[in-house]
Order: C-alpha cells, then sequence, then structure tokens
C-alpha cells in the first residue's frame, strides 16, 4: 500500500514539475526533497503542497507543516496515508 | 552645471486607511488598520483571507479599478492648480488586470474590451488626463515599483531633463495577485502584522499615490519634503524570496545614503518595506542591523493598516513619510503586538508625535527588484550637488532574436532583402540554456536569458544593472495562472506561474543568472517599452557602470491578439526582441546609443515638428542622419504614414527610411531586435543594398536614427 503510493507519488511529483530527466528510480524515499540533486526548490514544494490538494484532498497551508511534512517522500506518503479520506 | 534640488509639492494618496491626505493623517494617528475582508469580488471556500480594499471606491467605470485609483491620487497632487506635468513616471504591476481577468473568465473575444490590459495604459490615461506632452515611463518591478519611479522621476529632475514630474504608483486588488500570493502562502489569515513574533504573512492590498516633484534651487511654495535621494538594487538571488542577509536590501539602502549625501547616523525615522511575511521581515532586519550597527533609528511598517498594495505601496509610504517629516510624527506598526525576538527590532508600535528631518523608505520586490527613498526636511539647507546630463552609452555587444534566429542569422536574412518576422520554436531559443535550470521558465523568460546570454558573449562583459523592456510581460505564465484557477472554481492554480507572470521576472532571471546586483528595473511602455527602458537606464545607471538594455516579448496565441492591435494587424506572428551590452560613458570609443526624444502625440499635433528642432533642425539631420529605422506599428498605420511623411517633408531627407518592424515582424519590443541591428550596422559601418535602396550605404561617421511613431513619437540615435 504504502510502496504502491511511493511510487504513484513519484510519477506525480515528476509530471507536476516537469522534471524532464529525472526517473522514478532517481528518488530515494529518505532521501530530502528540498535542495537535493533533484533540483526541487521552495517554490516546487508550494506547487506539490496545491497538487497534493488537488490529487488526494489534503492541505497543507503552512510553511511549518510543509517543512515537515516534504521533509522526504516517505514523510510526504505517511502524511497521506494518514489523512487520506476514505 | 547648477545643482538642483527636488521638492514634494503635492501629494494625493489613496488606501484602505482613507480617501487623500487628511484620512491618513486621522487614520495613522489612530493606529486604525483597513485590514477586513474582501468584498471587491467573491473568494472561494476556504480561502477566505482578509485583505486592504479601499470599500465604497467610485470610479469612471469605463477605465479599471487601477487607473480610477491612479486619477484620483493625480488629481489630489495637483488639488486644483493649473499645472501640466512635464513627465509621468508611474509604477504598477497588474496595470488593467482586474477587469481583464472577469473579460476572460466570460470569455470575452473583443480586442476592444481590453484596451486597458496593459500596464502602460495607466501612465498614458494619466498624461492624457492631465495633457502631459512629455516622458512617460511605466515602472513594472514588482512591489518596489512606486519607489523605484520616483527615483526616475528624481534623475529626470536633477538632469534638467523635466521641470515638473508626476511620479507615484497605482494597482488595484485582482484574483491574480490575491490568489497568487495564496499560493505561496504568504497571506496571513488574521492579517498582516508585520514585525511581530506570530505573524504568518501579509494582506494584499490595492491603493494608489501621485507626488508632483519639482526641481529647484530654492524651496518653493508649498514644499512637503524633500527628497534627497534614491537607491536601486537587485538580490540576484531568488525569483520570489529575499536574500536571508538582506544583500541587497542593505545595498539599496546604502546607495540611496550615499545618493543623498547623508550618513546611517543621520536618518531619523526607517519606513520599512515590512511585509508581515516571515522571510522579508528577516532579512530586512538583517540588511538594517549590518548597515546601522547598534544605532538604529526609529523604525515601522504600516503594512498593518494599509495592508502591501504592490506597486502603489512605495509611493503611499513616501506620501506617509513626507507627511511624519511635515506634520512631526512617527507612524506606528499597527499590527505587531508583540516584536519578534529574532529581529531584534524595537518598531514605534503607536505612532508618537515627534520631529523627523530625515526618513529612509523601503520597497523590495519580486525579482529581488530593491529601491529605497531618502526624503528630508525642506526648511534644512542642504548643500546641491551637480548632476551631469544624460551621457551616452557605448554599445560593446549586441544579441537579437526574430523569427529568422539570432542576430547573425537576422542579419543574413536582412542582407538577402528576407524577412525575418515569425516564431522561433521554444526548443531554439533554448538550444543554449541548461534544459534542468530553465525547466520552470516559459516563453518570454527564455527568450530574455537567451538574448542577455548573447550579448554577454558578444561584449565579453558582465553587466552590473539591467533594463529590461516588456509590452506585455509574461502572457504564457498570466494565462496559465488564471486558466487553471478558473478551471478549479478558484481552488488551486500554480504558484510557479504567478512568480513567472510578474512582468519583471524575466530581468530578475537574467540578474541570477549573470550575478547582477545592481539597480534592476523593468520599463512596460506598450510600443515604446524598449525606449523607455533606455531612458530608465539614462537616469538610473551609474557613470562607467555596465549594463544590460533589452526588450523582448512573446507571442501567445491567445492573449496577443486580444491585447495587442498590431498583431492583429500583422499576417503572422512573430516575437522576440534585442539586447545590448553597454557602458555609459561621456566619450563612446566605439559606437554608441543614445536616447533623445520622447513625446506624446496625442498630447499636441506638434510632436513631429519639436522632434526635428530637438534633432537640430533640417540641416543637422540630413548633414549627421545616414538612415532611419521608422517604428511604424502596424495598428496605428494611418497616424504613422502621416508622422513620417511630415518628417521627411519638414527635412526633405532623402537617405533611406526602414520599416523595421515589416521586416521584424509585428511585436511590441520589436524595436529592441531593430537597435541590436543597427548597433550591428553601426559596427561595421554599412547598411546592405537590400535595406538602402540598392547599393551598400557606407555610414562615413553618419548616425542611424531610430524614430518611433505612433500615440508616442520617440527618437534614439545610433552612432559609428
Amino acid at each position: 500500500m504504502m510502496e504502491q503510493l511511493i511510487n504513484e507519488l513519484k510519477e506525480k511529483i515528476i509530471e507536476t514539475l516537469d522534471l524532464i530527466d529525472v526517473t522514478p528510480e532517481d528518488f530515494k524515499e529518505d532521501d530530502p526533497l528540498v535542495g537535493g540533486k533533484l533540483g526541487i526548490d521552495s517554490i516546487d514544494i508550494l506547487e506539490l503542497a496545491m497538487m497534493i490538494d488537488k490529487e488526494y484532498g489534503i492541505k497543507i497551508d503552512n510553511k511549518e507543516l510543509g517543512q515537515k511534512v516534504f521533509s522526504t517522500l516517505r514523510t510526504l506518503a505517511e502524511h497521506i496515508q494518514r489523512n487520506r479520506k476514505g | 552645471m547648477k545643482g538642483l534640488r527636488v521638492f514634494i509639492t503635492g501629494m494625493g494618496v489613496m488606501s484602505p486607511l482613507g480617501s487623500g491626505v487628511r484620512e491618513h493623517y486621522d487614520s495613522l494617528k489612530k493606529n486604525r488598520s483597513g485590514i477586513k475582508p474582501l468584498t471587491l469580488f467573491p473568494l472561494s471556500e476556504g480561502n477566505r483571507h482578509p485583505a486592504g480594499e479601499i470599500t465604497g471606491f467610485e470610479w469612471d467605470r469605463s477605465v479599471p479599478r487601477t487607473h480610477g485609483l491612479a486619477l484620483a491620487a493625480a488629481k489630489e497632487a495637483l488639488s486644483g492648480r493649473n499645472i501640466v506635468p512635464d513627465a509621468v513616471i508611474i509604477g504598477t504591476t497588474t496595470g488593467g488586470m482586474a477587469l481583464t481577468e472577469e473579460l476572460l473568465r466570460k470569455g470575452e473575444k473583443r480586442p476592444d474590451c481590453y484596451r486597458y490590459h496593459s500596464t502602460s495604459s495607466v501612465a498614458e490615461y494619466l498624461a492624457g488626463k492631465l495633457g502631459c506632452p512629455g516622458l512617460i515611463i511605466t515602472v513594472t518591478t514588482a512591489c518596489s515599483s512606486g519607489s523605484a519611479a520616483i527615483k526616475l522621476a528624481l534623475e529626470l529632475l536633477r538632469t534638467g531633463g523635466a521641470g515638473r514630474v508626476l511620479a507615484g504608483g497605482a494597482d488595484s486588488l485582482c484574483r491574480l495577485t490575491y490568489y497568487g500570493f495564496n499560493s505561496l502562502q504568504l497571506i496571513d489569515p488574521e492579517g498582516a502584522r508585520p514585525l511581530d513574533r506570530s505573524r504568518r504573512g501579509m494582506s494584499v492590498a490595492e491603493g494608489s499615490a501621485m507626488l508632483l516633484l519639482e526641481a529647484s534651487d530654492t524651496v518653493p511654495d508649498g514644499a512637503v519634503a524633500e527628497v534627497l535621494g534614491g537607491g536601486l538594487s537587485c538580490d540576484a538571488h531568488h525569483p520570489a524570496t529575499p536574500h536571508p542577509e538582506g544583500a541587497g536590501a542593505r545595498k539599496a539602502m546604502g546607495r540611496a545614503l550615499e545618493d543623498a549625501g547623508t550618513e546611517a547616523a543621520d536618518i531619523d525615522y526607517i519606513n520599512l518595506h515590512g511585509t508581515g511575511t516571515k522571510d522579508n521581515d528577516l532579512a530586512e532586519a538583517a540588511a538594517i542591523h549590518a548597515l546601522f550597527g547598534e544605532a538604529v533609528p526609529p523604525l515601522s511598517s504600516i503594512k498593518g493598516g494599509t495592508g502591501h498594495s504592490l506597486a502603489a505601496a512605495g509611493a503611499i509610504e513616501a506620501v506617509v513619510s513626507a507627511m511624519g517629516i511635515r506634520d512631526g510624527f512617527i507612524p506606528g506598526n499597527t499590527g505587531c503586538v508583540e516584536p519578534d525576538p529574532d529581529l531584534r527590532l524595537n518598531p514605534v508600535l503607536e505612532t508618537v508625535a515627534k520631529r523627523i528631518g530625515t526618513v529612509l523608505s523601503n520597497s523590495f520586490g519580486f525579482g529581488g527588484n530593491n529601491a529605497c527613498l531618502m526624503l528630508g526636511d525642506p526648511a534644512v539647507p542642504r548643500k546641491t550637488r551637480p548632476h551631469g546630463t544624460a551621457a551616452a552609452f557605448e554599445i560593446l555587444g549586441g544579441a537579437c532574436v526574430t523569427g529568422a534566429g539570432d542576430l547573425a542569422r537576422t542579419i543574413a536574412y536582412l542582407r538577402e532583402g528576407k524577412k525575418c518576422g515569425g516564431t522561433l520554436p521554444l526548443a531554439d531559443i533554448s538550444k543554449n540554456l541548461p534544459a534542468r535550470e530553465v525547466r520552470r521558465l516559459k516563453r518570454l523568460p527564455r527568450l530574455a536569458l537567451a538574448l542577455a546570454l548573447d550579448a554577454r558573449n558578444a561584449a565579453a562583459q558582465d553587466p552590473a544593472a539591467i533594463f529590461f523592456g516588456t509590452a506585455w510581460g509574461p502572457l504564457s505564465e498570466t494565462c496559465d495562472f488564471l486558466t487553471k484557477l478558473y478551471e478549479s472554481d478558484e481552488q488551486f492554480t500554480s504558484p510557479t506561474d504567478f512568480v513567472g507572470s510578474v512582468h519583471n521576472a524575466p530581468a530578475g532571471q537574467v540578474a541570477i543568472w549573470l550575478k547582477a546586483t545592481g539597480a534592476n528595473m523593468t520599463a512596460t511602455g506598450g510600443d515604446y517599452s524598449f525606449e523607455q527602458s533606455l531612458f530608465a537606464a539614462s537616469l538610473a545607471a551609474d557613470s562607467g557602470e555596465t549594463l544590460l538594455v533589452m526588450g523582448a516579448d512573446e507571442h501567445h496565441e491567445g492573449l496577443s491578439p486580444l491585447f495587442d492591435g498590431s498583431v492583429r494587424s500583422a499576417s503572422a506572428p512573430a516575437d522576440g526582441g534585442g539586447a545590448l551590452i553597454l557602458n555609459k560613458t561621456d566619450k563612446p570609443a566605439g559606437p554608441s546609443i543614445t536616447p533623445l526624444f520622447f513625446e506624446n502625440y496625442a498630447a499636441g499635433p506638434g510632436a513631429i515638428a519639436s522632434l526635428v528642432r530637438s534633432l537640430g533642425g533640417a540641416g543637422a539631420i540630413n548633414e549627421t542622419c545616414a538612415a532611419v529605422f521608422a517604428g511604424m506599428p502596424g495598428a496605428e498605420k494611418e497616424t504613422c504614414q502621416k508622422q513620417l511623411d511630415e518628417f521627411l517633408k519638414t527635412t526633405g531627407f532623402t537617405g533611406p527610411v526602414i520599416d523595421y518592424r515589416a521586416l521584424l515582424g509585428e511585436f511590441g519590443t520589436a524595436t529592441a531586435a531593430a537597435a541590436a541591428v543597427a548597433a550591428h550596422f553601426a559596427k561595421e559601418g554599412t547598411v546592405p543594398a537590400a535595406l538602402a535602396s540598392g547599393t551598400d550605404l557606407q555610414l562615413r561617421g553618419k548616425r542611424l536614427l531610430m524614430v518611433g511613431l505612433g500615440p508616442f513619437v520617440t527618437a534614439v540615435e545610433i552612432s559609428a
């Protein structure tokens, strides 16, 4: 279940951020999402927050929460898992 | 030359704190806040935050709200006096967007409905209402626009280019900025509380402020305050987040002090940018500590009362600072209850009566565009410093992009008599840009980057300052932002598109790439955007400084034909631009470019006669000019032809007249591409036969004259 969500998120992140030269295999679940070699920055995180809201109905609408949730791909998946309706 | 001082002799202001200077005085005395639930347009569920709205404001509905706000402040600034300003320099970020976004949502297809969309239309509307015949500049440097406009006005007055200038800023609330800042999570749901430890952001607001500025060597009657100086800089750090140590902010403050000939210790009060976002207030505090050390003067932000009215903010705060000087008070930092200990600042929490002689007013914007102003008590005698007239710019290198490709390809086409108009594929524009780093950039910022890098490589010199002209700004980002917003019933949109939609975003990107931390200014003057950016450069660049002056526009399938009559008149879409690396100098060692003339044709039919006079008359024109590059926007073809005929009849000029839009395409900044082409010819000393009635035209030291025609008449010379 978790594995499936993580894989889904990899695809969605690549698509949302136009990470043209990144493949799902480039993502390590426990690496920091921001500032790593994927080149994701603070504006991308806001873009992802919008995507998470749209796709999963979960609001991450302040910086403090965002910093925790978008720490790694795994923390993001866990947050979605916990808060997902139904 | 004599040293002129510049005084504020009239002011008008509209904000959530009231209509007019008097109401602002009352509101400021009471620390009143104008931030409240927004009623101007309905907000979607979950996104209802307070804003700074001017409730009950009535205006002529044939123009957008921003135009109405600008006019109300201008009328107050001139307060019934029979004064026509010589020039109008206005900052605005969204122009007619509040109306445009409603029209787009309805699917309105009639172009006439969008005639007040452009940011340039605000200054043009004011100039028309006031009968201003002279120079108009629309400054679009995001949240520092109002202050940057006042800095340009100061320089225009100092150099004797005008005697009286109306300067200021205006922006109305609109969905683009409201949902845009919301998508960046920069709005405080409880209303802005600048400097407070629990602050969570800004409150988006609207407003306008206009200053009548006059140059004089003595203190004129009714002088409220003196404009002592201004400083510009760029963070060159990030599109939307300030440099964490406030490096750019510190530089702009330092430059303002230097320009005013004052020391940090002379400052009696700092009016902070103080938006209430975590990052802004931290960066601004760091900059202040770096500059002032232990001796930080009294300071406050008024944005807890006014909210953040973007381009209007700097102008509103200049008015409030001038009131503080005249009436002897420091405005309170409304909304701040417990100052954030991390800032190590002690803001003046409640308005206090105090004589203040010197004020530093800060404005910082997206793109890292910073502008600081120094105002002072007019009664204090001050040394006047001589200021040189606008110097020439030596051309160190140039670049252009047209449908044909880069400068070399464009020149090759022109030599063969082929037309270059068209839209280059995005992949071609981006061919020298690293894919990963430009993944978020759409067409206009890529055009700007490609131009800047080409020009830099041609000149083999890095510019410190950047002046960018664009008629329409980033249309792709604007369209995509609104499309996503509307498709989701105003639930979702793209923060990336919002940051990219700001007109000065491309120039901010260029600054980041070139690490250009000097002045960074975007001028949006419709078909005269390149000329305006060149004039702005002549006013704001330092002597001896290397700078990049450029212009670019993108063709957008949906929006370009809707907004731009010349695009509609064209047989095929076209876009591109041009860039020049310049050195401001009195004695150019090679080809040079100089802005010469800018008049409002609508304000009087004498603009062509005036142009001929200013160029030294028919004799001088024939003796010194080899060819004329005529800018004749398609939408104004008849007027342009009439003007050109008058020019040719008056001067008897028989050299080649090159209608460059017919060759390079119909787009707002075709002038910038033409300037790069003309600069290339000047360097070679020849205009090729295909453009010069069949035989190569040797310049032999003669100049190329670029004449812009239509509602404004402009002249720029390029000397060999």
